[in-house]
């Protein structure tokens, strides 16, 4: 192709500008149109919408002369693809409770065991075997219950939740008692920020870890786009030490937008990582309970969180947009806030889980 | 009855008679038989046999070539087995590979349902199984991860790979293990299409290599004049050519027919095309009619029903009409109808001239030329069953094109088919296939430009542009939304008008269509209802209709201006010179007609903000002796001028393989930059596709067609066939038949004197043209 032409190389470069510019990621509906708000995730009710947009206007210019090191105390962590920017923050939980009964619970359902259904199960609980180990006793159970036991015994979490899943659904209680096995600075909470629902960068990465009892948090925000291979580099090396990730619909998004992007740069992803989607236990938990299961209803209902900055995540985009056009890094403040608390509640809900199943 | 008792009623009626304006005899061909060494694995010669299939010469050279891992484009006959000869080799390499992967792609989803049957056909046989499933728009969701992860041969369509390749890590195990790339139909991807199709198949080899695969390339394709530029042109890779064409058939009997052979013409094209359909029907032989349209298609098979009602009943339910838009149910019905006999007569669309499954007929009508000679020999060749007699007829419509074929059919039979051209370098194209690829993976310009080419060099603007961010692992895509979704493949214009009545969606029309055919009080045809357009709201990019039943359709005026922004070339001759470049043409909507019949019966203004595009054109203005002799013999310049304008802009496409509409003219008695009388002739769509870059190098058996044309033409003042253009902006106005003929007639003469020195690569397109 030759490129002499002067004026019209850059009409082609505006030509796609305005192509792009012109598509669409989310669609502003009236003020209580439930129906519509039902079919797609990407709508938002046109008063928040009015409000995000003030929002918007007022940090942009309350900020415009800061940088972004000046708003948010953060370190920069040196990597392979360049400098990331890591903001941290530790926060005082109440300490997870001590997990014992969970390696009783897997080992008391039958089930679990290739060939015993329910109608067998309650036959052999009525002959004494209560729990797997007794089918180390029984002759046609025993190989498979011993290999079961043997794992258990390990804490083999990744064999472990396998196992139970292909006799359980996902949000099956017993997947929770996993969680025993596993140290708890082996958890890695997780929460991201994209530009898009698919194949944009992450502009945010959220993590949660216990360390010393306390729960550290680090969030890599790209201060401009081309710093992701590097955020995404210094966020997988936790990734890779974890084992166990804990999401809020992470199975559907924020994993494989994580695999997706680290396949684009050639990067290397963990996988064999036990993974605890929050959204699917709190479906089967509080479906009937609450009027939907979203991380901000179930935190205002459980924990009596209100977040004060907040913007719906449709919006993130466009505001991380108009902080790479504008500068002003006060834009990146309700993002990095409303990542933050993502993250937090995602602890407090865990363990609430783990309780409750417990108790069960 | 048998084809030559139809064709003598045919030569005898009255009816008739006088507009067969050409009959060619093509001779029948017997088969040649080749052989296979190493023979094919057991269980695919066991599938011959059982078949009782012999292979053709065409057929094994085919699969020696690709045994061999050269890239291929087979160009053999409709019905001549190309799919087997593709087939058979790729099964036989997946026998012996067990993970080898195929990715079959095919212009139309009906195509790609087909070919899955025929492929589960040769898995259950052979007792291979390699999980061949269509993956397009319509797999359902619960079964896709199934079939990218278990299926070894994947047949979709370029919609869905462009989709498919910014996932390419979820099909990472089936692109590991490409080894082929079958693109059946290939000849449909040229011009702005296949354009995007070789940047799609560039990006498709560059994902590839990151897998660490090569796939061979299978083009099969219609007979082309340029088979192998084309497929290294598509593709990227050199292909070898396989187009002898050793299959059997019959005679063939290959009828021009032209209603307009008086330069009147009594009855309308429809009523012709329905009459000798009928005939053909009434003959006893089980005939196919392709018409340009979908109002023609459902017009034609009514009018044809309602007059077997009247006439001969027993056939009126045995006429069918099939175009797209029909669900796939009704189309396999209609298909098997036919198969059995219950049906006798089958109207359809040009469009579906592929997508249809239903084998050979014993006649075939092409009513209008369907644009290319390419077109007209795949519809012709679907009559003809094994090396049974058949017949083909061409039905002549009263435009130039058309008009020249009947006047020449020579021209036809002895011409060469047209040049594919698929133009990799326009740089709009270029740059919205590059946002793709950064898309899906970081660009590394070293890395890539065996892929991207010199587009790599508008890294740096996109990035000012903000939709293209350097990385230290790469250029990647920083740009809002989804790259493939600011990138159709289909057209370039991502502008899309909606026609609503009354809040149902009735259709959708891209820009230029919305302002020509969309605008306030135009008649807008849909499923054979009419509708009034009550609105164009250019804002919202709605049309809003409503129902009316009128007798009247109207039509827009058009005023375009051009400005040349820079010339790249200039071609000398003795007297004058033939320029190319960059222009900026602004169409502008200044009113409309409404016609009913055959006349204008008002006009109406319209208001609407200009059209501006930028493109490629040629022009020329004309030597001074020309201009004497115009004003000597005429009077007047401007009805040569123009009316050699539209001759160009009708001819051309039959040289660089466009619609007329793909082209814009413009001509001007004394045009500002230039200060002479000037002709442009320049690409309909924004950027340029290569059309007149191509016509300025064969402008010699352009002007020489063009003349020939004006010159044999029987009218006096110029008529359809000639001089006057369907898409004139000032209602064919001022024509001169004659000062078109002298002006053709002296470059013609200028050009024609130097060629054999000056431009030795301009060989004509058109032998034997009547002289």
């Amino acid at each position: 192709m030759d490129l002499p032409s002067t004026p019209f190389v850059p009409a082609i470069a505006l030509r796609w500008q305005r192509n792009v510019s012109d598509l669409r990621e989310y669609q502003v509906i009236r003020d209580g149109n439930v129906f519509q708000s039902g079919l797609s995730h990407s709508t938002i009710f046109s008063s928040e919408f009015e409000r995000a947009q003030q929002l918007k206007e007022q940090l942009a210019l309350e900020y415009h002369d800061k940088n972004v090191e000046e708003v948010f105390s953060g370190e920069e962590v040196g990597m392979e693809s360049g400098s990331a920017f890591c903001i941290c923050s530790q926060h005082e939980i109440r300490n997870p409770p001590p997990l014992h009964g969970t390696d009783e619970q897997i080992l008391s359902d039958l089930t679990l065991i290739h060939g015993i259904g329910p109608v067998t199960a309650q036959r052999l609980k009525n002959r004494g075997y209560r729990t797997i180990r007794d089918l180390l006793q029984h002759p046609k159970y025993r190989k498979n219950a011993a290999y079961l036991l043997s794992h258990v015994e390990k804490k083999a979490a990744y064999f472990l939740m396998e196992w139970i899943g292909r006799r359980h659904p996902k949000s099956h209680p017993l997947n929770l008692a996993v969680a025993g096995s596993i140290e708890k600075e082996g958890f890695s909470f997780l929460d991201i920020e994209t530009l898009g629902i698919f194949s944009r960068p992450i502009i945010l990465l959220g993590l949660a870890h216990w360390q010393n009892n306390r729960v550290h948090i680090r969030q890599y925000l790209l201060r401009d786009i081309d710093e992701e291979p590097a955020a995404l580099e210094a966020a997988f090396s936790h990734l890779h030490k974890s084992t166990a990730f804990v999401t809020f619909n992470g199975k559907s998004f924020d994993i494989p937008y994580l695999q997706e992007r680290a396949a684009y740069y050639r990067m290397s992803f963990p996988n064999e990582v036990v993974h605890f989607d929050l959204l699917h236990f709190s479906r089967r938990r509080w479906r009937d309970v609450f009027p939907n299961c979203r991380l901000q209803t179930l935190e205002r209902s459980l924990f009596g969180i209100e977040r004060e900055l907040d913007i719906p995540s449709a919006l993130v985009p466009e505001f991380y947009e108009a902080f790479l056009t504008t500068g002003s890094p006060g834009l990146l403040l309700p993002i990095v806030e409303h990542n933050r608390q993502d993250v937090l509640s995602l602890v407090h809900l865990f363990y609430l889980l783990l309780e409750e199943s417990e108790c069960q | 009855m048998s084809v030559t008792s139809v064709l003598d009623q045919l030569r005898l009626d009255h009816r008739f008679r006088d507009r067969i304006a050409h009959i060619e005899f093509l001779p029948p061909r017997e088969a040649r038989y080749g052989n296979l060494n190493p023979p094919l694995p057991e269980e695919l010669e066991a599938y011959l046999s059982t078949k009782k299939i012999r292979l053709y010469v065409h057929q094994t050279r085919a699969i020696e070539a690709i045994r061999r891992k050269d890239h291929l484009i087979l160009t053999t006959a409709t019905a001549s087995g190309k799919t087997l000869a593709f087939n058979l080799p790729i099964f036989e390499r997946m026998i012996a590979e067990k993970a080898a992967t195929a990715l079959y792609l095919y212009p139309t989803k009906a195509l790609t349902n087909d070919q899955q049957k025929a492929i589960r056909e040769l898995e259950a046989f052979t007792g291979l199984h390699t999980g061949a499933s269509v993956y397009d728009g319509d797999t359902a969701a619960h079964q896709r991860p199934e079939i990218r992860a278990r299926s070894r041969i994947i047949l979709s369509n370029p919609y869905e790979l462009h989709y498919i390749l910014p996932w390419h890590y979820k099909w990472s195990t089936f692109f590991r293990n490409l080894q082929f790339v079958v693109i059946d139909e290939a000849h449909r991807y040229r011009g702005i299409f296949g354009s995007h199709f070789a940047h799609l198949i560039r990006r498709l080899r560059r994902i590839c290599n990151l897998y660490g695969s090569s796939p061979q390339f299978i083009l099969a394709s219609a007979t082309l004049a340029n088979p192998e530029e084309f497929g290294h042109r598509l593709t990227g890779v050199p292909c070898n050519l396989v187009d002898e064409d050793a299959s059997p058939h019959g005679r063939k009997y290959f009828i021009f027919y032209n209603p307009y052979f008086d330069g009147k013409g009594d009855r309308s094209v429809l009523q012709e095309t329905k009459e000798v359909f009928l005939s053909c029907i009434k003959g006893g032989l089980q005939t196919l009619c392709f018409t340009g349209s979908r109002r023609l298609t459902e017009l034609i098979s009514r009018w044809s029903r309602d007059e077997a009602m009247r006439t001969f009943p027993f056939y009126s339910n045995q006429i069918a009409a099939y175009r797209a838009g029909y669900l796939p149910e009704e189309r396999r019905r209609i298909e098997n109808r036919l198969k059995e006999g219950l049906i006798q007569g089958v109207v359809s669309t040009n469009a579906l001239e592929l997508g249809m499954n239903i084998g050979s007929l014993d006649a075939v009508i092409i009513s209008g030329f369907p644009g290319t000679l390419i077109s007209t020999w795949q519809q012709a060749g679907r009559s003809g069953r094994g090396v049974d007699d058949s017949l083909a007829m061409l039905i002549g419509f009263q435009n130039p094109l058309d008009q020249y074929f009947m006047q020449h059919p020579q021209a036809f039979f002895a011409g060469s088919m047209e040049h594919a051209i698929v133009d990799q370098t326009n740089p709009y194209i270029a740059t919205g296939h590059l946002l793709c690829a950064a898309a899906e993976l970081p660009i590394q310009p070293e890395r890539d430009h065996p892929y991207l080419g010199d587009s790599l060099q508008m890294l740096p603007l996109l990035q000012d542009c903000h939709l293209i961010r350097e990385t230290p692992r790469g250029w990647i895509y920083a740009g809002k939304g989804r790259a493939v979704d600011a990138v159709p493949l289909g057209t370039l214009s991502a502008d899309t008008f909606r026609v609503m009545c009354e809040g149902t969606l009735l259709e959708t029309m891209d820009k230029n269509q919305a302002f020509r055919e969309g605008h306030q009080g135009a008649i807008l045809f849909h499923k054979g209802e009419t509708y009034l357009v009550r609105e164009l709201d250019l804002e919202a990019k709605v049309i809003r209709v409503k129902e009316a039943d009128v007798d009247y359709y109207t039509e827009a005026l058009r005023s375009t201006d051009l400005t040349v922004l820079e010339e790249e070339n200039e071609i000398f001759f003795s007297d004058f010179s033939l320029h190319f470049g960059e222009v900026e043409v602004v169409e502008q909507y200044t009113g409309y007609r409404i016609i009913r019949g055959n006349s204008v019966i008002s006009h109406a203004f319209l208001d609407l903000p200009p059209l501006r595009f930028k493109t490629k054109a040629l022009w020329f203005t004309l030597p001074e002796r020309t201009i004497h002799r115009l004003e000597n013999e005429c009077g007047e310049l401007d009805g040569g001028l123009h009316g050699a304008e539209h001759v160009l802009i009708g001819v051309m496409p039959f040289f660089v393989m466009c619609d007329r509409w793909d082209l814009g003219g413009l001509s001007a008695p004394h045009f500002p930059s230039t200060g002479a009388p000037t002709i442009f002739v320049y690409d309909g769509c924004e950027g340029g596709i290569g059309l007149t870059e191509k016509a300025c190098e064969m402008i010699a058996p352009i002007l020489e067609t063009g003349y020939s044309l004006v010159r044999d033409c029987p009218c006096e003042e110029g008529c359809p066939a000639c001089i006057y253009s369907p898409k004139c902006g000032n209602e064919n106005h001022p024509l001169n038949k004659k000062g078109t003929c002298i002006l053709l007639e002296d470059l013609s003469a200028i050009i024609q004197g130097e060629r054999s020195t000056t431009t030795p690569e301009c060989a004509p397109l058109v032998v034997n043209i009547d002289q």
